[in-house]
């Protein structure tokens, strides 16, 4: 009983924060655009006005279980995140889990969701995904390195034991392990389908994005699971690097900072090509990882 | 006679697994000069002997189809009884031999193809006959080190023969994984072999070369730790032996992607694959181990499901290459089941077993201190979502690109049958990574003298590090998926099929029958905008190797270049060496 209310209570809040965090998203660059851009509530509507759309078009069976599996993803990963810490409640099933497993859950949703963009039959889709797998190849390499520096200074896996160890805010692991946080910031925004790496169903390149085929409640349920791995994202990144929140209002504005951190990053730069991406992935953030790893591990003071 | 010639061949391929349920005590044939056979089942030959029993009869059940084939029968029992021999020596008299007769009749069974070609043919026999003469010099060394031929850690590690032994039964078996740059007869030989052989090859043969690395291991003290000492919290050649695992896997993996036809992209994957399991066996810690077993234990199943599911598309289709197929979901959807878990595992995604061994690996990576190992080991494996996808979108999904792949149904069951038994074990294995280590792979670890891994439960797997339960994840995962499918009937409205395969989004345009619509062979072409991975693919072993024997001319011709015609010139090279000689002596101390 206490996992199933647990359970539905992870899923609310993380759709929740999420329309409220995208539609915050959409007003804050429009101010910085100087316009006055749509409500707070903007996503909250959207997402509804699709799933209550009254026809859906489908291109067979395949098709229609893609948008499913994206979906189941994003709660199993949403489930497998821990959302508070010390505490019985908004756990989920994160005591099974450990943060390997979850680095791996992002990305079992939308390679399922790659086998109904590639069944459409619509070769624009096609190409958007092999865009989007190029992106993670780029973007896994700092990205797990980074967390890999993590793992290494708490040795563990554990979320919850990386998250136990930062008492204060001295122990943030922020403060004490800067060099992996710098690492992993910048695949983190990616990882997020956020500008300037966005070139994955940003809006003007829907027609050569995985979405392409998709309209009415499947494109609805792809927009929702999208709103709730954001969070589950948010939350992990907030878990690991800022000492995770004993309750829901510190929760949020742990995540919220860390949100408008990104957001003001992603909204000044222009939008790079995939195998841009690619590229910087591999020369900067992963150059640092090396140096971060050099200084850490390799020279007589680390270890 | 056919029918009794087959159930014949049947009962002749579960041979290793009645070796396996029936072997009782070891068995000693006296050979000349005080020197025996011996022949025993130890928990690491057992585990090896496991895949073998596994894969053996599942392999032999499509060939089954149709007039029997009676030499490639033949053949395959003496392949079996090479294989078993080789896993069962207690000393490497046996396992030589052993070793020869796997190559010598895998070699003919090649050869019954109509598609293997000299060159081909060739490199199989001369990689794996180079692989065997550098086991016979590598067995002559571990003679004179021992003055013994049973298979046993040795004692004396000081002076360069240790060295001399791990670096020529090192190559040896590194030729048999398919090691860059070593591996130039593997594409060739699982490409063009007989289509259901290529699954022996790539499943259960390439593992035989993993057994030896294992063995090597067992032969230092510490897992190579002895060898070169140590480097961070791992052994300093265990380092170097990771690396070479790693690039290879890396230059594999994007080599697999950039290929147009099903079977060279599975025969590149498996190099890749067993790149994984090298760097782990370098790791050499019980975790790593650990991965590496599970890793072969899973890239066993993998590779047979895919390679007769291929050979299946291939029967049905007659076609091979990515550009002539297409959309056969609705035509092989058991097929199509089978590339899917079989690219889910190969892929290492969560909760398919595959991710288990990754773990595993990872997990021995950060232990050992080893990052920029695990960075480069994530590269690869992230980039082989690439070529899974590439394998499952060009056959089953997208527009049927020829006449055979508009008309082909499913394969018949010979093929079928293996597809849902590999699912089935595939499947459960993911579901209970716990069992898998509990069973199979902490009686090896024991017998190794590492310490197991165990397992609170058959369904979770533990390591120091933390780990996770198969059976919650299953669990969450599959209740999920059933909410958020009945929730989705649930709402309103209603859902509407597209009228034909060309309704789409075409930019504003209809595209028509004739207009090409699938994206199989291009897929991943665009890669090569990126510097690194344009570099890799623009550059081949074949090329690098033709480079080393320039090179190597060169500096022949350098030297050669000293025996001038002028006799007075090497005369005077002559003095001035021995000047130098008498220097370097008098500066040492007359210690040289």
């Amino acid at each position: 009983m206490h996992a199933i209310v647990d359970s539905l209570a992870m899923i609310g809040i993380s759709y929740v924060m999420g329309f409220l965090f995208y539609g915050f998203y959409r007003q804050f660059n429009a101010r910085v655009q100087r316009r006055w851009g749509p409500s707070l509530w903007q996503n909250f509507f959207d997402n509804m006005k699709f799933l209550l759309k009254t026809e859906t078009l489908t291109h067979g069976p395949m098709f229609f279980l893609g948008p499913m599996i994206i979906a189941a993803g994003a709660i199993t990963t949403v489930l497998f995140v821990p959302f508070l810490k010390d505490s019985d409640w908004l756990q989920g099933f994160s005591e099974h889990g450990n943060l390997i497993l979850i680095i791996y859950l992002l990305v079992v949703g939308p390679l399922g969701n790659a086998l109904a963009v590639g069944s459409s039959g619509n070769p624009f889709g096609v190409m958007g995904v092999t865009r989007g797998l190029t992106r993670l190849m780029g973007l896994e390499v700092p990205f797990f390195l980074g967390l890999a520096l993590v793992m290494l200074q708490h040795e563990t896996t554990s979320v919850h034991a990386i998250m136990a160890a930062q008492d204060g805010l001295a122990q943030w692991n922020l403060f004490t392990n800067p060099i992996a946080f710098i690492v992993i910031l910048l695949p983190f925004i990616a990882s997020q389908n956020a500008s300037p790496f966005d070139v994955v169903g940003a809006p003007v390149e829907v027609y050569a994005g995985p979405r392409v085929e998709f309209g009415g409640r499947l494109l609805g349920l792809l927009m929702t699971q999208n709103m709730m791995m954001t969070v589950a994202k948010l939350v992990l990144v907030v878990d690991l690097f800022m000492g995770g929140a004993g309750n829901v209002p510190i929760l949020i504005l742990k995540a919220f900072s860390l949100f408008l951190l990104t957001a003001s990053i992603s909204l000044v730069f222009p939008r790079l090509k995939t195998e841009q991406t690619v590229d910087f992935f591999w020369k900067v953030p992963l150059g640092l990882g090396v140096l971060g790893v050099i200084a850490t591990v390799w020279l007589p003071w680390g270890a | 006679m056919s029918l009794m010639i087959k159930i014949l061949f049947l009962a002749v391929s579960l041979s290793p697994a009645l070796t396996l349920s029936t072997w009782g005590e070891s068995l000693a044939w006296p050979l000349f000069g005080g020197i025996e056979l011996l022949f025993d089942l130890n928990p690491i030959s057992a585990f090896f002997l496991l895949l073998l029993a596994l894969g053996a009869p599942l392999v032999a059940l499509p060939m089954l189809r149709g007039a029997p084939d009676r030499p490639a029968y033949a053949l395959y029992a003496l392949l079996l009884l090479g294989m078993q021999l080789l896993l069962l020596a207690g000393d490497f008299i046996g396992f030589f031999v052993g070793w020869e007769i796997m190559t010598w009749s895998s070699y003919l069974l090649l050869l019954r193809s109509s598609r293997t070609d000299l060159e081909g043919a060739q490199s199989y026999i001369l990689f794996n006959l180079a692989s065997a003469f550098l086991l016979l010099a590598g067995i002559l060394v571990f003679h004179s080190l021992t003055g013994d031929f049973r298979i046993q850690a040795i004692d004396q590690l000081g002076g360069p023969e240790p060295l001399a032994l791990a670096v020529l039964f090192g190559l040896a078996f590194l030729i048999k994984v398919g090691t860059l740059p070593l591996h130039l007869w593997v594409p060739r030989a699982y490409d063009q072999a007989p289509d259901i052989f290529s699954a022996f090859l790539s499943a259960l043969m390439s593992k035989m070369g993993v057994y030896g690395l294992i063995l090597l291991a067992t032969l230092f003290p510490e897992a190579l730790s002895g060898l070169l000492g140590r480097l961070l919290n791992g052994p300093a050649a265990g380092y170097i032996l990771a690396w070479i695992g790693v690039i290879t896997s890396i230059v594999a993996t994007f080599k697999a992607i950039s290929q147009e036809d099903m079977k060279r992209l599975l025969a590149y994957s498996s190099i890749a694959q067993v790149g994984y399991i090298t760097t782990a066996i370098g790791v050499g810690s019980s975790l790593a181990i650990g991965g590496a077993l599970f890793q072969a234990l899973v890239h066993t199943l993998v590779k047979l499901l895919l390679f007769i599911t291929v050979a299946g598309i291939i029967l049905q289709t007659g076609r091979r290459r990515f550009n002539d197929l297409g959309h056969l979901i609705d035509r092989m959807p058991i097929s199509f089941l089978a590339v899917l878990i079989g690219i889910i595992g190969l892929a290492g995604m969560p909760p398919l077993p595959g991710f288990a061994a990754k773990y595993l690996i990872f997990v021995s990576l950060i232990d050992a201190r080893w990052l920029l190992l695990l960075a480069a080991m994530l590269l690869s494996s992230t980039a082989a979502f690439i070529y899974c996808y590439k394998l499952i979108y060009a056959p089953f999904l997208g527009h049927a690109n020829s006449p055979e792949a508009k008309t082909a149904t499913e394969a018949p069951w010979p093929y079928l049958v293996p597809q849902v038994i590999l699912m089935g074990l595939l499947v459960a294995l993911g579901i209970f990574p716990g069992f898998g280590i509990q069973f199979l792979i902490d009686p090896v670890l024991t017998a190794l003298g590492l310490a197991p891994i165990g397992a609170p439960s058959w369904g979770e797997l533990a390591t120091p590090y933390g780990g996770y339960d198969g059976v919650v994840l299953m669990t969450v995962f599959g209740t999920a998926f059933a909410l958020v499918t009945g929730g989705f009937f649930l709402l309103r409205g209603r859902m509407r099929r597209a009228g034909s395969p060309y309704d789409l989004s075409y930019a504003g345009e209809v595209p028509t029958a004739d207009t090409p619509l699938h994206y199989g062979a291009g897929m991943g072409r665009e890669l090569r905008r990126i510097p690194l991975i344009g570099w890799i693919l623009l550059h081949t072993t074949t090329g690098f190797l033709t480079g080393l024997t320039r090179q190597s001319l060169a500096a022949a011709g350098l030297l050669g270049g000293f025996y001038g015609r002028n006799p007075q010139t090497w005369i005077l090279l002559a003095v001035l060496l021995f000047a130098l000689a008498l220097t370097l002596v008098t500066l040492t101390g007359g210690a040289l």
